[in-house]
């Protein structure tokens, strides 16, 4: 047999397999439309709040107009009593309680320093980082705006007065992802994933489906063709199609959800080449050791979630344990995942992902290898019985 | 009649027995993924991020600072660098989340009272870490600006008392509720577990199923009588399984772990029965659009492996758009979720939960459309 023939039988069982097709290309196309759709909007904004304003002067009525002007919070309610307000938020209304005590305003002129609560779920972490940032801006600047008019009091000169206020401050400068957008964090990583997912379930189901045809007994190209070959065309089919799927996310989907693009096409598709040439080996390589088609996409899905959460971008790698990252490294994502973030959203040079580029060949080589060993092994034991 | 569902029952389970990847499914592989997702947040807080500091200072202001960074348990400073080149490239590389430049003069323009800007460049492409970073960094600087505004208008005033109002003229309490530890396990695990837990049920009843049809056998165990009851038979030993399983999750989150559990258990594991089973329909209803197996778990796996993004426990419901909001509601661990949520943390009033529990019993129906598709089926 030949290689065009072997690629060509290969070529007509892939795409003839409707369950293949619709995981490769319409699953790919699907996920890259629903996935994205909850972090749309990219940000955290209008969090409802109430406040329980006992002073009713004209500084807590500033207090609360300047809180209610942030993009974070909205204060929807007013409340009489912390009770009301405490109600409101364990039946869900509202997410943050803001109290001014009574003689708020009084006591700050007489410098006696009122407190202000501040309750907020913190069922929800990003609800509640959003909350304490805003209420804590709100209050530090008005807090920031009654030491200037004390020191002018005093006698200090405004212009020193403005700067007076605190000894030195903190200026944060967030790169890579100046908005915090939600998008710009989850999608360049989880698209990552959501593609060798779909590979690997689509070349699991092929491999299954041999292994069972040949334990089947049935008469195919995959009982005699020469098994390089039929791995050459896996990596041909594969690596050609989600190429294409590449382009299409880093091209269309990319640009869609506003996601920056800081690495040269060229070294990205470079990347993206080693992190294609692994997936598809270990696609092979699953696909040789699945009895059946239907292993596949249950063996993919339950490991999705683990992966996700052990690439390191959520939580910090070095607070995981060496263990888990290991394991993890078995998967082609995990290098992949890490390195097309750093080319591409935060700038790093080709020397900076060496490694990537050291463990997606090893693991290429090594499930190959492993791929033609399970592959010449079932079949030898199907002639056998 | 209750006959037939016996025995179905006792046919799955003795199914169940023989396959190893079935019993699998309902134990070795479901616990091992809650075990692996609890050990990556075992830590629960962040701690230690490696950070780069730039010291252009170099006095006793500066070396302050520094140590009161380091003796943060946020942060870690990994090394001193002297160029932002330099730091920039380990910032790129991922060995360091963040660079502190301490500004030439920090002490003598804080004496003159100047305002010098101490400045952070933090890696915010990781949303967690970034802003967990932010906000030690701007605990440990206020705090640190503070103190030395405070000694230093103690010169003046002696007043101890009014010197320091006079720096904090308005002062902020700050009560987190219902996570009081602010511990990233229980912001996470608590959703993660439930969200792996769903897509089990949806692929252990396909299983089921499916391979009873791509067998063929399905003529003989239907026999043509009793089919709903055959099903349900069918579907009971992974009704008990991930029930089971369910409440061994919550028993290990808040009772083993020691996490207080503020409201009604028995709400919620009733919520983890009616889900159990909501799952177990949507599931029959996908498979049994096509009877085909392998496009059933494609389907399957659409519909529930991108679940955890709609929960709403990252990214807020409150800011997703109608269609997140339209799917999320198709989910039934969605519902759960909410239920758990305000039991657990807030230990909300039972009668606010019924709205939800009756949203997840909604979905048995699709038992019905599921049942008459069967029966379409076995007649050919």
């Amino acid at each position: 047999m030949n290689f065009i023939t072997v690629f060509l039988f290969e070529l007509k069982r892939v795409f003839s397999d409707i369950t293949i097709v619709l995981t490769i290309i319409g699953g790919v196309i699907l996920y890259s439309f629903l996935y994205p759709q909850p972090y749309i909007n990219q940000n955290v904004t209008s969090i409802p709040m109430s406040v329980v304003d006992l002073d009713k002067s004209d500084i807590s009525r500033k207090i609360i107009f300047n809180l209610n002007a942030t993009a974070q919070t909205d204060v929807v309610q007013m409340d009489k009593s912390e009770l009301d307000a405490e109600n409101a938020l364990i039946t869900g209304k509202v997410k943050a309680i803001l109290i001014i005590p009574n003689n708020f305003k009084k006591d700050l002129l007489l410098n006696k320093s009122p407190t202000i609560a501040i309750g907020a779920d913190n069922s929800y972490f990003l609800i509640y980082g959003a909350i304490l940032e805003s209420s804590i801006k709100t209050i530090l600047t008005q807090s920031a705006t009654i030491k200037v008019a004390n020191l002018l009091k005093s006698k200090v000169p405004l212009s020193k007065a403005k700067k007076a206020y605190t000894s030195y401050s903190l200026n944060i400068v967030n790169l890579f992802n100046p908005q915090n957008s939600y998008t710009q964090y989850v999608i360049p990583a989880v698209f990552i994933l959501i593609l060798q997912q779909t590979m690997i379930i689509g070349l699991g189901i092929l491999g299954g489906g041999i292994n069972e045809s040949l334990k089947n007994k049935e008469d195919g190209y995959f009982t005699s063709a020469p098994i390089s070959m039929m791995i050459v065309s896996r990596f041909i089919i594969f690596g050609v199609l989600f190429f294409i799927h590449i382009l299409f996310y880093f091209g269309f989907t990319f640009e869609f959800y506003h996601i920056t693009h800081l690495s040269s096409i060229s070294m990205l598709l470079t990347f993206s080449i080693i992190f294609l040439l692994a997936s598809v080996s270990f696609g092979i390589f699953l696909g040789s050791i699945f009895s059946y088609r239907e292993v596949a996409t249950p063996a993919i899905l339950f490991s999705s979630l683990p992966l996700v959460f052990s690439a390191g971008f959520i939580w910090p790698k070095e607070n995981i344990l060496d263990i888990l990252i290991y394991l993890s490294m078995l998967v082609p994502s995990t290098p992949a995942i890490d390195g097309f973030l750093k080319l591409n959203q935060m700038g790093a040079s080709f020397d900076m992902i060496v490694n990537n580029y050291t463990i997606l060949s090893v693991q290429t080589i090594i499930y190959t290898i492993l791929g033609y060993y399970f592959i010449n092994k079932k079949r030898k034991n199907s002639v056998k019985i | 009649m209750f006959d037939s569902l016996y025995k179905a029952f006792l046919h799955e389970l003795r199914s169940i027995s023989k396959s190893y990847y079935k019993i699998s499914l309902i134990s070795v592989l479901p616990i091992f993924c809650f075990v692996f997702i609890s050990l990556i947040f075992k830590d629960g807080v962040v701690h230690n991020l490696p950070i780069s500091v730039i010291d252009n200072d170099k006095t006793q202001i500066s070396r302050k600072l520094l140590s009161n960074l380091e003796s943060s348990p946020t942060i870690h400073i990994a090394n001193t660098q002297t160029s932002l080149r330099n730091s920039l490239s380990l910032l790129k590389r991922g060995d360091i989340y963040g660079i502190v430049i301490i500004p030439k003069d920090l002490a003598k323009d804080t004496l003159l009272q100047k305002n010098p800007k101490i400045t952070a460049m933090l890696n915010s492409q990781y949303i967690l870490i970034g802003k967990i970073l932010t906000s030690a960094l701007n605990n440990i600087i206020q705090a640190s600006s503070s103190k030395i505004q405070y000694i230093h208008s103690l010169h003046k005033s002696k007043n101890k008392y009014i010197t320091m109002n006079s720096i904090y003229p308005i002062k902020v309490q700050i009560t987190p509720f219902f996570n009081t530890h602010q511990n990233y396990f229980l912001f996470l695990v608590t959703a993660l577990i439930p969200a792996i837990w769903q897509i089990f049920i949806i692929i252990a009843t396909l299983v089921s199923f499916g391979s009873m049809f791509k067998n063929k056998t399905q003529n003989q165990f239907f026999n043509d009588s009793y089919i709903e009851l055959k099903i349900i038979g069918k579907l009971l030993p992974y009704t008990i399984a991930y029930f089971l399983l369910g409440v061994f999750y919550i028993f290990y989150i808040y009772g083993t772990l020691g996490w207080k559990f503020e409201g009604s258990l028995g709400v919620t594991i009733f919520a983890i029965f009616l889900t159990t089973v909501a799952y177990q329909a949507v599931s029959l209803f996908l498979f049994s659009v096509s009877f085909n197996y392998a496009r059933s778990l494609s389907l399957g796996a659409v519909y529930s492996a991108p679940a955890f993004a709609f929960l709403g426990v990252t990214f807020p419901v409150i800011n997703m758009d109608n269609f997140a909001i339209f799917w999320r509601n198709l989910l039934p661990i969605s519902h759960y979720i909410d239920i758990q949520i305000s039991q657990a943390n807030y230990g909300a009033p039972i009668t606010i939960e019924v709205n939800k529990l009756i949203y997840i019993a909604i979905f048995w129906l699709l038992f019905l459309p599921t049942f008459f598709l069967f029966r379409k089926r076995l007649k050919k």
